[in-house]
């Protein structure tokens, strides 16, 4: 649009510069007629004078005046040429100042041959001739034209300028408009984007609160459950001493039953040996057999207390991690993971097994998980190994962005991929179930990894060994989404 | 031992205390035991009507106290009997399911005598259980502050 402006206040300057052009070509034209006839009346005076005296510089001025007659009418021409009108009446003109010139000559031809009369009389004539005469009417004529055009191209002139005027009135309006416009729209939209900020700073902020909020949630349920697997574990482990207790009541009157069932049978008391103990009673067949029965019943329900007893302990210890304060340090984890397995080279020079460990990288975590985290990895390696294989356990580590990662690599019996995710649930087992053990381990062992910020996982083949890695942060400042309140 | 001392038993498990009861008979202590089921009337009982723990003024007492009560906490029994003129100098014997080391430091930093885990493996539980009854018959429990 302001181009289009630009573009149409140019064009009407130009045409503002031509019509002015127009304007001074006219006052020339007009002038140069002017000129023309002044030269023509000099040369009629010059003539006159002349025929009166016949002296030669008035021949001379006349001669001079009439040369400048025809280039002056030439430029006249020239200067009329684009005008039809004009053209018509310099042919005229021409025609006329022709006949006239053709007077003066022969006038002063008449003079030159000293027949001043005929010249005298031919005074009259130059005055007032037809030629004359013409010469007066077309140059009125030309002159007429010429103010007409002279008029009309000052009014075109006027109108031009005074468009571009209004144009550039109308521009500079106009651009004025698009300025005020354009700070409007900026500052519209600078408040607009200060609106947004402000709505983002709001946003971000109840954002903030909401995780909070749903942090502060999920920490009062995470706490909830502890105390909740705290509390059942207890209430469980109490009617489980009256059962324990009761039954070891039962045994003794096991004991006391059927002594006294020998007793009646062998009419012969049951004393007690030298240490004090009471010797096994000698029974009949039969009664024998029942009390086999009874010790066997007896000692089912003795190891199912026993392994709910260790069941129940199990998830105590892992509320009691749970609750337990970590204090981040910095550990030599080489160190470390050299002193688990000068623990377990017992274990591991019993089954031929060899634990390298290869340069680790330092980590500020927390001494006893991590220790638990390592040891419960490189047992797990030792128990679970390819029977007929020596086993091959290989520690290693690496940094990567701010984390440190272990792995565990062994040439073990190794988990079917079907299971990975089921060995790090509680009281989950996979394989060959030929160890003791609760599923407790792995479980514990994920548990404290994600409380220490990091993650872990497991890649492994049945029978091609496993690799479990072990992710943390290197610097872990005690903070994570698990962090107790 | 001027007065033979009396066992207070605070327990709400029947059964435990059965139990406890028996093993304490087994090793040979014949004491006195006055079973409570519940905190509040063995609080009742320990502090009198006025509740200024004088009615047991001069009597030699032993608590034997569970920590999971229904009522109130035994910790809460614990702090208010070492708390009182009359009943500090009475031996108490912690016997609760919870072996977490913080809740036993608790207890003795709260002037507990003894504290003992009730273990599920029986042997070990009655073996406790006697060697208390042993203890009590050689200490000298002391005579209540007069």
């Amino acid at each position: 649009m302001l181009v289009a402006i630009s573009a149409s206040s140019v064009i009407l300057v130009n045409a503002a510069r031509r019509d002015s052009g127009m304007v001074v070509h006219t006052v020339e034209a007009e002038n140069q007629i002017s000129t023309l006839l002044l030269e023509i009346r000099r040369a009629e005076s010059a003539a006159r004078a002349y025929m009166l005296n016949a002296q030669p510089s008035f021949l001379t001025e006349h001669e001079a005046a009439v040369a400048a007659i025809v280039p002056g009418l030439d430029k006249l021409a020239d200067l009329t040429a684009d005008n039809s009108v004009q053209v018509e009446n310099i042919k005229k003109l021409r025609a006329a100042i022709a006949t006239r010139m053709a007077e003066f000559a022969k006038a002063v031809g008449f003079v030159k041959q000293n027949d001043a009369p005929s010249a005298v009389a031919m005074l009259p004539q130059t005055g007032a001739g037809a030629a004359v005469q013409a010469i007066a009417d077309i140059s009125r004529a030309m002159r007429a034209e010429e103010d007409r055009l002279f008029i009309q191209r000052t009014r075109t002139a006027d109108s031009t300028q005074q468009l571009a005027s209004i144009v550039t009135v109308t521009g500079s309006g106009l651009v004025i408009a698009l300025a005020g416009l354009s700070i409007f729209l900026v500052q519209r939209s600078s408040r607009a984007r200060d609106e947004a900020e402000a709505q983002l700073r709001e946003n971000n902020l109840n954002l903030e609160s909401t995780v909070e909020e749903r942090t502060a949630d999920l920490r009062e349920a995470n706490d909830e459950i502890q105390r909740f697997a705290y509390i059942v574990s207890h209430d469980l482990r109490s009617p489980l001493v009256n059962i324990m207790g009761f039954t070891s009541e039962l045994e003794e009157l096991r004991g006391d039953i059927f002594r006294r069932i020998a007793s009646l049978a062998n009419d012969t008391p049951v004393v007690p040996d030298v240490n004090g103990e009471l010797p096994e009673p000698a029974l009949p067949e039969q009664d024998k057999q029942l009390s086999a029965d009874f010790t066997e019943a007896l000692g089912f329900i003795k190891s199912s207390i026993g392994k709910m007893d260790r069941l129940i302990s199990a998830i105590l210890n892992l509320t009691r991690e749970g609750r337990r304060e970590f204090k981040p340090v910095k550990i030599d984890t080489r160190d470390l993971i050299e002193n688990i397995a000068s623990t377990v080279a017992h274990q591991a020079a019993e089954t031929e097994t060899t634990i390298r460990v290869e340069p680790l990288p330092d980590i500020v975590s927390d001494r006893l998980a991590l220790e638990q985290i390592f040891s419960n990895l490189i047992d797990n390696a030792i128990k679970y190994l390819k029977p007929g294989v020596p086993g091959d356990i290989l520690v290693k580590g690496r940094t990567k962005m701010g984390f440190a990662i272990y792995e565990i690599v062994d040439n073990g019996r190794g988990i079917d991929p079907k299971d990975h995710q089921r060995i790090f649930d509680l009281f989950r087992r996979a394989g060959t179930q030929d160890k003791p053990g609760q599923g407790i381990g792995l479980a514990h062992v994920r548990a404290l990894v994600r409380r220490l910020g990091g993650t872990m996982s497991v890649s492994s083949e049945l029978g091609a060994g496993s690799n479990f890695t072990v992710t943390l942060p290197a610097r872990w400042t005690g903070t994570n989404r698990d962090k107790q309140a | 031992m001027s007065k033979p001392v009396t066992i207070i038993m605070i327990e709400d498990d029947e059964g435990h205390a059965r139990l406890i009861e028996r093993n304490i008979r087994r090793s040979g202590v014949n004491n006195e035991i006055i079973p409570f089921t519940n905190g509040t009337d063995a609080i009742n009982y320990l502090f009198g009507k006025d509740a200024s723990g004088q009615a047991h003024k001069g009597e030699a007492l032993l608590i034997l106290l569970d920590l999971n009560l229904p009522d109130m906490t035994g910790i809460d029994i614990l702090r208010k009997v070492k708390e009182n003129d009359f009943l500090k100098c009475a031996p108490v014997v912690v016997l609760t399911t919870t072996d977490d080391a913080q809740e036993i430091k608790r207890c003795y930093e709260l002037g507990c005598n003894v504290y003992i885990t009730k273990p599920v493996n029986y042997e070990s539980f009655a073996n406790a259980i006697r060697q208390l009854g042993l203890f009590f018959s050689v200490i000298q429990v002391p005579q209540a502050a007069s």
